[in-house]
C-alpha cells in the first residue's frame, strides 16, 4: 500500500496506457467486451484517483505525491510529478469524465469500437500527465501529444464537417502551443544565463528574474498558447466547430477537461513565471474575458443547433473564469478554480443530454424538438437540473463558483464585474429559452412521438455528475479547503512582485488606476 | 586520447589503412557483390541482398572496435574520430534500411540486381569517406564519388522515362554544384596556401590574431572561396535556392534510392558542412550566420509551401525534406556545443523518421506501382492498421509532435538557437512547423478519415442508417489499387527499427544526446 500511495501519480498516468496494451490483444469483432472492459478499467482508474483525494493533506500548499527521476539531464529535465489542491481536483475530474464518456458512448459509437476505446484511454494518460507534471518539458510533452487522440476522436467519429473541424482544432491549438513553447524555452534559457544551470523544474524557474519589457513579450507568447486552448474570445473560433462535430464523448472530454488546460496553464505557468507582466496586463485580460462572457452569451441566444449553443455557452463561462483568475483576490481565484470544476461537470452533463437527444431524434436543431417533457420525464428532470446548475441557481454548483468570482472581483474591477454579472442573466435567457423550446410546447416532429426515456445505463452516466452538482452546491467546503492554501500561496508568489508593479504605475502616473 | 600508432607501434601507412577500415570493408563487399554478376545463378537469388547487409554489419563492428580513438590517415586527409563514429552509424543505418527496403521493390523491375546493391554500398562508402575527410581535395573527391553513385541509382530504372529524366536533371545540376565546390576550394587555397582543413584553420586563427599586413586581400579571396564552397554544399544539402533538383530527383528515383538520398546524402552533406563550418567558416571573415539565417528561413518556408501544394507523396516528402534541412540548419546557426550536438541528434532522428515513412510508401507502391497519389491512401488506416499507425507516427515525428524523435530534435536545435539569441529565426521556424503540420495531417486524414464521396460503398453488411458519424467509415473497396498482398518482412523490419528508434529518441533521448555530445567534443580536438 505504501508503494501504491508513493507512486500513485505514475500509476494513474500509466494505468490507462497499460489498459491499452491489454485491449490491443482483444479481437476487434468483440465489441461488447471491448466496451465493458474499457469502462471497467476507467472505473478502476477513477477509484485509484479517489485515493489521491483521500490521502491528500488539505492544509498545505506544498506539492504532494511528489516523484522525481532523472530524465534528460542535459537539459535539466526530469520526470517530476506532484499535485497541489488545484491539480488534485482537475485529475479527479479527468478520471471521472473519462469514465462517464466511455459509458456514454455505448450507443453512439458503432464503428471501430476498439480504436475508440484505445484512443480515449491514451487521451486519459496524457491528460492526467499534463496536470501532474511539474517539469516544463514533461508538461509540454503531455500537453501537445494530447491533441492527437482528440484529433482522431473528432475526425473519425464526428459528424458533418468532421475533418475540417478536426484539422482546424489541431492547427489552432498547435500554433498556439508552439508559440508558447518558444516562450517557455526562452525562460529556460534566461534561467540558464542567470544561474548557469539548465533546468526545467518549474519550482526553480519561478525564481528567474526577467526584466519587465521581456516579461510582457513572453506573457503574450504564453498567452497565445493558453488562450487558444481556453478559448478566450478572439481565439475561440475552433471551439464551436470542434464541439459541434465531435461525438458526444469527445465533446464531454473537450469541454470538461481540455478547456481546463488553458486556465491551468495560466495558473501554473504563465502567471507565476511572469508576475510583473501579469500584474500589468491583468486589466486587459479581464476586459478580454468580460467581452468573452458577453459575446458567448449573446451568440448562444441566436444559435439554432443545440451543441453549438452549449459550445458558445462554454466561451461565456470561460470568460467568467478568466475574470476571477486575473482579478487576483483570494476569493475570486478560489471561485475561478471551483468554477473550472463546475464547468466541467455541468457542461459535460449538458453535452451528454444533447447527445442523448441526438441519438433519439437524429437531429440537433432546436426547431426540430418540442414536447419531449411528456415523453421522457426522467430526462427532462435531470436535464433541467443541469441547465439550472449552468445558469447558477443557488443550491447548485454553478452558483457557488460564480458568486465567489463576482464578490472576489467586485472590489478591484467594479464596472467590469457588473457587466460580467449580466452574463448570468443572458445565460438564463439562452438556456431556459432553449429548454422551453426543446422540452415543452407541442410535438411537431413525428420522430418525437416514439421518444424513449433514459435507460439505466444513461442514468448511471449522468448520475455522478448530478450528485456532484448538488454536493458542490450545498457543501463546497471539502473542495474549497483544499483549493484555498494553494491559491493563497499562488497569490503570494505574484504579489511578491507587486512592488515593482506599483513603481511602474507611479512612474506612468497611473497610481489611481 | 591515445595515439594508436604509439600503442600498436605501427607505421604511417598502416595507420592510414586503419583510418579507413570501415569504408574499406564496405568497398570490398561492394566489389564482391559486383562480381556476383558473373555467376548467373548466384546473382538471381537474394545473395547480393544478404551480402550487402552483412557488409554493413561488419563495418559497424569495426567502427565499434575503433570508436573512441582518433586516427589520422593519409597525411591528415582522413580523420577518424568520435565525430565520424556518430555519423558513420547514421550513414550505415541509412544504408542498412535502404537495402532492407530495396529487396521487395527492385525485384519488381527488370533491372540487374547485384549492380544495384553494389552501387548502394559504394554510395555508403563514399558518404563515410566524405564525413571523415579533412582535406578540401578529399572532400571534393568523395562528394563526386557520392554524387556519381547517386546519379546512377536515380536513373536505375532503365526505360522508365521519369527515372531517366530525374537522373539527367540531377546530373546536370549536380555537376554545376561540383564546379562551384572546386572553384571555391581554389579560392580558399589561393588565400591560405593549404588544403588541409586543420592547417587552414590554424592559418586563419593566426592571421586573425596577429593581424597580417595584407589581411584584407586574403579576406576577400577567402570570403569568395567560402561562399562558393557554401553554394556547392548547399546543393547537396538541398537548401532553398539550390534545391531545384530535389523534387524531381526524389520523385523519379526508385523509392529506396529516394530514401537513400534523403537520409544518407543529407547526413553526409550536413556532416561535412558542420565540420568545415566549425573549422574555417566561424571566424570574422564575414558573418556567415546571416547568410545561413536567410537560407534556413527560405528553405523551410519554401519547402513547406511547396509540400502543401503537392499531391504526390514522394514529392511531398521531397519538399518536406527541404524544410527539414532548414530546421537542421537552425542548429548549425545556433552553434556551440549545444547547437552542433543538436544538429547531429536531429540528423540521426531524421534518418529514422524519413526511412520509416519511405518504407510505408514502398509498401503501398509495391501493391500498386502507381499509388503515389495521396488520394489513394484513402482508408488504408483500417485495412492495414499496423502500417498505417506506423506511418502516422513517422508523420507526426516529421511534424514535430512530442513523444517522437522529431520533437526532441526540433526542441534541441531551436533551444540552441534561442540560446544564441536568434529569436526571430526560431519564431519563424516555430510558425513554419505549425504550418507544416497541416500537410502531414492531410495524409493522416486520408488514411483514417476518408470523405464519403471518395469511397465506394462496400458491402459491409451493416448499413447502420445515417445516424452516427461513424457510418461513413466503411472500408474502401479494392478499386483503389491496394490489393491484398503480403507485406515483405524486410519492410516490416525497417518499420519496426524506425519505430523503435523514433520512439526511444522521443521518450528517452539522453543516450543519444550523450553520444552526440561526445562526438562533438572531438570536432574541436584539432
Amino acid at each position: 500500500m505504501d508503494f501504491f500511495i508513493k507512486y500513485l501519480l505514475s500509476i494513474l498516468i500509466f494505468f490507462p496506457l497499460a489498459s491499452v496494451i491489454l485491449l490491443l490483444f482483444i479481437n476487434k469483432k468483440n465489441e461488447g467486451l471491448l466496451r465493458n472492459l474499457a469502462s471497467i478499467l476507467s472505473l478502476v482508474e477513477f477509484i485509484f484517483s479517489v485515493y489521491l483525494f483521500v490521502y491528500f493533506k488539505p492544509d498545505t500548499y506544498k506539492f504532494q505525491f511528489v516523484e522525481k527521476l532523472n530524465w534528460i539531464s542535459t537539459f535539466g529535465a526530469s520526470y517530476f510529478l506532484g499535485i497541489d489542491g488545484v491539480s488534485l481536483f482537475l485529475i479527479l475530474l479527468t478520471t471521472l469524465l473519462t469514465f462517464v464518456s466511455l459509458i456514454s458512448s455505448y450507443r453512439y459509437i458503432k464503428d471501430h469500437v476498439k480504436e475508440f476505446v484505445i484512443l480515449m484511454l491514451i487521451l486519459e494518460t496524457f491528460m492526467i500527465g499534463t496536470f501532474a507534471s511539474l517539469d516544463v518539458l514533461l508538461f509540454y510533452l503531455f500537453w501537445e501529444f494530447m491533441l492527437i487522440p482528440m484529433y482522431f476522436i473528432i475526425g473519425m467519429w464526428g459528424t458533418g464537417r468532421r475533418v475540417y473541424s478536426a484539422v482546424k482544432f489541431v492547427l489552432y491549438t498547435l500554433s498556439g502551443s508552439l508559440i508558447m513553447l518558444f516562450g517557455l524555452i526562452y525562460i529556460f534559457i534566461l534561467h540558464y544565463d542567470q544561474t548557469g544551470n539548465f533546468t526545467f523544474n518549474i519550482l526553480r524557474l519561478y525564481n528567474t528574474h526577467i526584466p519587465i519589457n521581456l516579461q510582457i513579450l513572453l506573457f503574450i507568447a504564453l498567452f497565445l498558447g493558453f488562450a487558444i486552448k481556453i478559448p478566450v474570445f478572439p481565439f475561440h473560433t475552433w471551439l464551436p466547430d470542434a464541439h459541434t462535430e465531435a461525438p458526444t464523448a469527445g465533446s464531454v472530454i473537450l469541454a470538461g477537461v481540455l478547456l481546463k488546460f488553458g486556465v491551468y496553464g495560466f495558473f501554473r505557468f504563465a502567471m507565476p513565471l511572469l508576475p510583473g507582466a501579469t500584474l500589468m496586463l491583468a486589466p486587459i485580460v479581464i476586459i478580454i474575458g468580460v467581452i468573452g462572457v458577453l459575446y458567448g452569451a449573446l451568440v448562444s441566444i441566436v444559435q439554432k443547433d443545440l451543441k453549438r449553443l452549449v459550445a458558445f455557452s462554454s466561451v461565456s463561462h470561460m470568460g467568467f473564469i478568466m475574470l476571477g483568475l486575473f482579478a487576483m483576490s483570494v476569493i475570486s481565484v478560489d471561485g475561478s478554480i471551483l468554477q473550472l470544476l463546475n464547468h466541467g461537470i455541468t457542461t459535460g452533463a449538458l453535452f451528454l443530454f444533447v447527445g442523448m437527444l441526438y441519438e433519439r431524434a437524429h437531429t440537433r436543431q432546436i426547431a426540430d424538438f418540442g414536447g419531449i417533457a411528456k415523453k421522457a420525464p426522467i430526462l427532462t428532470t435531470l436535464f433541467m437540473i443541469s441547465v439550472l446548475a449552468s445558469i447558477g441557481l443557488p443550491g447548485l454548483n454553478g452558483f457557488v463558483g460564480e458568486f465567489l468570482i463576482l464578490i472576489g472581483s467586485f472590489n478591484h474591477y467594479m464596472l467590469l464585474t457588473i457587466i460580467a454579472a449580466s452574463g448570468i442573466i443572458f445565460a438564463a435567457v439562452y438556456l431556459l429559452w432553449m429548454f422551453q423550446r426543446v422540452m415543452f410546447q407541442g410535438i411537431t416532429n413525428p420522430q418525437i412521438e416514439s421518444f424513449q426515456d433514459m435507460d439505466l445505463r444513461e442514468i448511471i452516466t449522468v448520475l455522478p455528475l448530478i450528485l456532484l452538482m448538488f454536493l458542490i452546491g450545498f457543501y463546497p467546503a471539502p473542495f474549497l479547503e483544499r483549493i484555498d492554501p494553494t491559491v493563497v500561496h499562488f497569490l503570494g508568489m505574484i504579489s511578491r512582485h507587486g512592488y515593482i508593479h506599483n513603481l511602474i504605475k507611479l512612474k506612468m502616473g497611473l497610481s489611481n488606476a | 586520447m591515445l595515439d594508436v600508432s604509439q600503442v600498436y607501434n605501427i607505421n604511417f601507412l598502416e595507420e592510414g589503412m586503419l583510418s579507413v577500415i570501415p569504408e574499406t570493408i564496405i568497398i570490398i563487399f561492394a566489389f564482391i557483390v559486383l562480381f556476383l554478376t558473373f555467376f548467373e545463378k548466384l546473382s538471381k537469388s537474394n545473395n547480393p541482398y544478404y551480402l550487402s547487409l552483412i557488409s554493413i554489419g561488419f563495418s559497424m563492428l569495426y567502427i565499434l572496435m575503433l570508436s573512441g580513438r582518433t586516427i589520422d590517415g593519409f597525411y591528415g586527409s582522413i580523420v577518424f574520430n568520435k565525430f565520424s563514429v556518430f555519423l558513420f552509424i547514421g550513414i550505415l543505418f541509412s544504408g542498412f534500411l535502404t537495402i532492407l527496403m530495396s529487396n521487395n521493390y527492385i525485384n519488381n523491375f527488370e533491372v540487374p540486381l547485384p549492380e544495384y546493391y553494389s552501387l548502394i554500398l559504394f554510395g555508403v562508402a563514399s558518404m563515410m569517406l566524405l564525413v571523415s575527410s579533412n582535406n578540401l581535395i578529399m572532400v571534393f573527391l568523395s562528394i563526386e564519388f557520392m554524387s556519381i553513385t547517386a546519379y546512377i541509382l536515380t536513373g536505375y530504372l532503365k526505360g522508365n522515362a521519369r527515372s531517366t529524366e530525374a537522373a539527367l536533371k540531377y546530373f546536370v545540376l549536380g555537376t554545376f554544384a561540383s564546379a562551384f565546390l572546386i572553384f571555391g576550394s581554389v579560392f580558399i587555397y589561393a588565400a591560405t596556401g593549404h588544403l588541409n582543413l586543420y592547417n587552414i584553420h590554424f592559418f586563419i586563427v593566426n592571421i586573425a590574431s596577429k593581424g597580417f599586413v595584407n589581411f584584407d586581400n586574403i579576406k576577400i579571396y577567402l570570403a569568395i572561396g567560402l561562399i562558393l564552397f557554401l553554394v556547392g554544399l548547399a546543393f547537396k544539402m538541398s537548401l532553398f535556392p539550390f534545391h531545384a533538383w530535389t523534387p524531381d530527383a526524389y520523385d523519379g528515383a526508385p523509392t529506396p534510392v529516394t530514401n537513400f538520398m534523403a537520409t544518407g546524402v543529407k547526413i553526409a552533406a550536413f556532416a561535412i558542412f558542420l565540420r568545415i563550418f566549425s573549422l574555417i567558416y566561424n571566424f570574422n571573415i564575414m558573418n556567415f550566420n546571416n547568410i545561413l539565417w536567410l537560407l534556413a528561413i527560405l528553405s523551410m518556408s519554401f519547402g513547406n509551401i511547396a509540400a502543401l501544394m503537392s499531391s504526390n507523396i514522394k514529392r511531398l516528402l521531397a519538399y518536406s525534406s527541404i524544410a527539414q534541412a532548414g530546421y537542421i540548419l537552425v542548429g548549425i546557426i545556433g552553434g556551440g556545443y549545444y547547437g552542433y550536438s543538436g544538429t547531429l541528434f536531429y540528423l540521426l532522428a531524421y534518418v529514422f523518421m524519413t526511412a520509416g515513412a519511405f518504407a510505408v510508401v514502398i509498401i503501398f507502391e509495391n501493391f500498386d506501382l502507381m499509388s503515389l497519389d495521396i488520394k489513394k491512401y484513402s482508408g488504408i488506416g483500417y485495412k492495414y492498421p499496423i502500417v498505417a499507425a506506423a506511418m502516422t507516427f513517422f508523420l507526426l515525428s516529421l511534424a514535430g509532435i512530442p513523444v517522437t524523435s522529431g520533437f526532441m530534435g526540433k526542441f534541441y536545435v531551436f533551444s540552441a538557437a534561442i540560446k544564441s539569441r536568434y529569436n526571430l529565426l526560431v519564431l519563424i521556424a516555430f510558425i513554419n512547423s505549425a504550418f507544416a503540420a497541416f500537410y502531414y495531417i492531410k495524409i493522416i486524414v486520408q488514411m483514417y478519415m476518408p470523405e464519403k464521396e471518395e469511397l465506394i460503398a462496400s458491402s459491409n453488411g451493416a448499413q447502420r442508417g445515417g445516424m452516427s458519424g461513424g457510418t461513413n467509415l466503411d472500408k474502401p473497396s479494392g478499386d483503389f489499387g491496394i490489393v491484398n498482398g503480403k507485406i515483405n518482412e524486410g519492410l516490416m523490419i525497417v518499420i519496426f527499427i524506425c519505430l523503435f528508434f523514433t520512439l526511444l529518441m522521443g521518450i528517452y533521448p539522453q543516450l543519444f544526446i550523450n553520444f552526440a555530445h561526445n562526438s562533438i567534443s572531438s570536432l574541436w580536438n584539432v
